[in-house]
């Protein structure tokens, strides 16, 4: 057991907070009100390395394993408790990584090195307006061969980056069923990269939502969408499983930006409570207020163990081959499951600290409250998929309730 | 052209610094950090290296804290690294680090251009540079707020210097001695590739005897400042009054006339 940071751990942490203390940080509110990244943030990210950092450098990125991406995740949640530029981030970093692992070489060699110079978006689209979390029965868009091309038809809805994809370019790794026949299980899906931009037959369309504005959620229709055939990711009918790998990455990264933002609450919170006085003595003095503080620090301590620790199984499956997926899967599903929960309930503990003035837009808490909130209801897996993995790695597949939906 | 690039680790400018009775000076458990100055010199060297090919080298006279300034310049993209350091240059004042700063340059030989930073931030005697100029017997072009040209064919540079008078262009013969100052560039923060080759990359020690520098020269007994009384200055006493106007306009009018009538504009 080593729980000290190395020396490049170290120096990276540090840089990534320099980088978001003073560039992003100042201008959260900012974000939050024009509902954009600014491009010279992007930009920024670019330098720095941190823009799909797990992309090797052949492709522009910075070739850096999971614990350094995870790093980098909590410093971005702590400097910008909106979670917007967190969520640009990991979903670059989490489908970046599977679209650099299983892509094609030619189509990696078009987007990954924009993607890295922050040139281009790149996404992930599996949610259709059947559902997210059951995939088998509610991924209806469909793909199928058409001589030399990929024919879609379909919809894909509460899709994170569609305005940034298509003002920027870049592409989404799509799900699609390419196997119509339905006792095909879970191999009966493709992954696609689908540039939004410039591809005709893609409708799309935009969602407003509650938090995390500067980053866009939309949706797409696809009609006769035609594609070559390199921009198939992956095997065929083996898009399930691709999926499910970028699910944990990104549950993983999830688990940390969602510690950084709550730690940042935390951070507010005790200012507060140290300063803010009441019938003659600071607030942090009451038993009602430094107990439920306590509480939630140690609970959000345990969190981020068990964050890093899905990070580090993920490097031990990556980079050594001593981990397997259902390592990871279970690691990061909990990581997912507790993270947002717990942001949630400190970021409401700060708020109450605050008193009146956190239900106004002079405190950034409740841009904080609103954003993590669509980490806490779903976005890469809802709750109660959790808590599905989990009991799937205890108790075996043959508990699966999926099992038992299908026979009745 | 080789460019040396002289820095300082201190604490982080947020540190709080405290003097206790006897004289001692803390600055708690502060991160150390590059001294921010020398961050422009870092990126300026980096800037001249690009465009004129060559090498960067940063140097550091310091204890192994000292690291933490030579791994964020790395990490900016610098290709070499020295710290020079014996226990015989603890308690060196600007005579005495120039003395030693001068001896490692010498001992690299083919440098074209030293840069410093226009002072550190937690002792700031804006010293040391010019000190350095004056061992060398090079130039000294301080204050610099915009490198106008280098002519490395030539051997010679033009530069902007920043002065309480104004703006002076001066041109000087190569080697030379350049300090800079905020506003000649934007330095660039580190990146993930640079922290990589910083965390991987040998630092050389070089000692007293490997540098040819006299014990003598050096520490408290080679410093011409000594330091009879180390003790925090009193508290400030001020005052906090609120301009009580109708509107925005009325009250910039009257604060305006108070900063008038106290002489402040």
């Amino acid at each position: 057991m080593d729980f000290g940071w190395t020396e490049e751990q170290r120096l990276w942490r540090r840089a990534v907070r320099d980088f978001a203390q003073n560039e992003i940080a100042p201008r959260v509110r900012e974000i939050d009100e024009e509902e954009f990244i600014p491009r010279e943030i992007v930009a920024g990210m670019a330098d720095v390395g941190l823009l799909a950092p797990t992309v090797g450098e052949e492709y522009g990125g910075a070739g850096a394993d999971w614990m350094m991406a995870t790093i980098a995740a909590e410093e971005l949640g702590r400097a910008d408790i909106s979670l917007a530029v967190p969520v640009l981030y990991l979903v670059e970093a989490a489908w970046g990584f599977i679209f650099y692992r299983y892509g094609s070489s030619g189509l990696k060699q078009e987007y990954l090195p924009r993607v890295t110079r922050g040139e281009a978006f790149l996404g992930i689209a599996t949610t259709e307006p059947g559902g997210g979390s059951d995939i088998l029965g509610a991924c209806r868009t469909r793909g199928q061969r058409d001589g030399d091309r990929w024919v879609f038809n379909g919809e894909k809805v509460y899709i994170s980056g569609v305005r940034e994809s298509l003002d920027w370019g870049g592409i989404h790794l799509m799900l699609a069923r390419t196997d119509p026949d339905e006792d095909a299980g879970h191999r009966a899906f493709t992954f696609f990269a689908l540039p939004l931009k410039g591809t005709g037959g893609v409708i799309p369309t935009y969602f407003d939502d509650m938090g995390r504005m500067g980053i866009s959620t939309g949706g797409f229709a696809l009609d006769e969408v035609r594609l070559p055939l390199e921009h198939q990711v992956g095997e065929l009918n083996k898009g399930f499983y691709h999926a499910m790998e970028g699910f944990s990455a990104a549950r993983t990264l999830i688990g940390a930006t969602c510690v950084g933002a709550s730690e940042a609450a935390l951070a507010m919170g005790m200012d507060q409570i140290k300063l803010r006085e009441a019938f003659g003595r600071p607030i942090a003095s009451f038993e009602g207020v430094q107990f439920p503080l306590a509480n939630l620090y140690t609970d959000l301590e345990g969190v981020r163990l068990s964050t890093y620790k899905a990070a580090w199984l993920m490097d031990q499956m990556y980079r050594h081959g001593a981990a397997t997926h259902h390592d990871i899967a279970l690691a990061a599903a909990m990581a997912k499951l507790k993270a947002p929960r717990l942001g949630f309930s400190i970021m409401n503990e700060v708020a109450d600290w605050h008193g009146a003035m956190a239900y106004t837009k002079e405190c950034p808490i409740e841009m904080g409250i609103r954003g993590i909130r669509s980490y806490s209801i779903g976005a890469e897996g809802t709750p109660n998929v959790m808590r599905m993995i989990i009991a799937r790695e205890l108790l075996g597949k043959d508990f699966l309730p999926t099992l038992y939906t299908n026979k009745s | 052209m080789h460019i040396v690039v002289c820095t300082k680790y201190t604490p982080d400018s947020e540190a709080k610094m405290s003097v206790d009775e006897e004289g001692n000076i803390s600055w708690g458990d502060s991160p150390l950090i590059i001294n921010p100055w020398d961050e422009y010199s870092v990126e300026e060297a980096l800037l001249l290296r690009d465009q004129h090919g060559g090498t960067v080298t940063v140097l550091s006279v310091g204890p192994e804290a000292a690291l933490e300034a030579l791994k964020h310049a790395v990490a900016m993209g610098a290709d070499e690294a020295v710290r020079v350091w014996d226990e015989a240059c603890a308690g060196s004042d600007t005579l005495a680090t120039s003395y030693v700063l001068a001896k490692a340059v010498e001992k690299m030989g083919d440098v074209d251009l030293v840069l410093c930073g226009k002072s550190t931030i937690d002792a700031q005697t804006w010293q040391t540079g010019v000190a350095l100029a004056t061992r060398l017997g090079w130039p000294s072009l301080m204050y610099t707020i915009n490198l106008v040209e280098l002519r490395s064919e030539e051997r010679s540079i033009t530069v902007e210097r920043l002065l309480e008078e104004g703006r002076q262009v001066v041109e000087a013969p190569l080697p030379a001695v350049l300090g800079t100052t905020k506003g000649i560039n934007e330095p660039r923060y580190t990146s993930f590739i640079g922290i990589r080759k910083a965390a991987q990359m040998e630092y050389p020690l070089w000692t007293l005897e490997d540098i040819g520098a006299e014990r003598e020269k050096v520490g408290p007994q080679g410093s011409g400042v000594r330091w009879p009384e180390v003790f925090e200055p009193p508290a400030r006493e001020g005052e906090a009054e609120i301009i009580e106007a109708e509107t925005i306009e009325e009250k910039a009018r009257i604060l305006t006339e108070m900063l008038l009538a106290e002489k402040v504009i």
